[in-house]
């Protein structure tokens, strides 16, 4: 297609938009759990000790966005590779499928929290810092394709 | 992938009146969200300050940094699906003028700038405040007058 390399520019600033939203959403979830300028460590060590309580409604109020956010999201981005000529379909389609769950887990990362199942918040550190890892190879397997 | 492929859209009067309705749509979502942003940071210049920095004349607190984040991440997620939509069908239609380039880039840009601007704003100066009305504006404007271009086109063919 002759306008193709126009196509382009949607993409590279679909790639930005989506780090922006990562950045901004980890920085919110950090807020919630008391992040204080420039403590970071500390905020991320009393995460893992004691994870600020939230309620069902919380988490609802939380959960219920994201789930159709997220979800889109992956789409949109994970549906450029459909087009990619250097990298696997077969390898995009389990990224994509394991993004897809590991969006889900981090999700509801924080229910065992709630209902006192776990104490310790490394259930939601470690299901948040893989989903964003896996969104960044993702969006890393666009921006190469191009 | 039916709209990348279709090569003259107005064989289509499917997919034709369906662009056109999506674009009626997103016209008034970006008019909307001016009138929302309105309300949310303010009308004008000293309202916008008064959300953002507290006034202590009149007992008003500073929005809460969690608050503007929320509305930020909102934005984000919003424009983006809508920008996209709108770049991706101008590029459709008007591939062969020299000025689409230049325009999607700046609608991104725009797009993308003012909610981190706004945020920007609020841990700096009043300074950036105006920027981020410029940026809010013309992001919107260049949006809507996009959106126009492309019913008319596919109307008037």
């Amino acid at each position: 297609m002759k306008n193709l390399k126009l196509y382009h520019i949607p993409i590279v600033y679909m790639i930005l938009y989506v780090v922006a939203l990562l950045v901004t959403g980890i920085w919110l979830f950090l807020l919630s759990q008391g992040l204080d300028s420039s403590q970071l460590l500390a905020t991320l060590s009393k995460i893992v000790e004691s994870p600020a309580p939230k309620s069902i409604h919380n988490f609802i109020e939380v959960a219920t966005p994201h789930m159709f956010a997220i979800g889109t999201l992956i789409f949109v981005v994970a549906h450029f590779m459909l087009f990619s000529t250097k990298v696997s379909h077969k390898f995009s389609l389990r990224l994509s499928l394991t993004l897809f769950i590991v969006a889900l887990l981090n999700i509801v990362a924080y229910l065992p929290i709630i209902f006192g199942l776990v104490v310790s918040g490394w259930v939601k550190l470690l299901a948040l810092g893989l989903f964003v890892l896996l969104f960044l190879v993702l969006l890393g397997m666009v921006a190469f394709s191009l | 992938m039916k709209f990348l492929v279709t090569k003259e859209l107005a064989y289509s009067s499917l997919l034709k009146n369906l662009i056109v309705g999506v674009c009626i749509a997103l016209f008034f979502y970006f008019m909307l969200d001016v009138l929302l942003h309105g309300y949310i940071i303010g009308f004008t210049f000293e309202e916008m300050n008064s959300t953002l920095y507290g006034n202590a004349e009149e007992f008003i607190e500073p929005i809460l940094i969690d608050s503007l984040l929320l509305q930020v991440h909102i934005d984000l997620f919003m424009s983006l699906l809508a920008v996209m939509m709108i770049a991706s069908i101008y590029i459709r239609l008007f591939s062969t003028q020299k000025m689409t380039k230049w325009l999607v880039h700046t609608l991104f840009l725009l797009s993308l700038l003012s909610p981190m601007i706004l945020i920007f704003a609020y841990l700096t100066s009043k300074i950036a405040v105006f920027i981020w009305i410029v940026c809010f504006v013309l992001g919107h404007l260049l949006a809507m007058i996009m959106t126009v271009m492309i019913v008319k086109k596919l109307l008037l063919k």
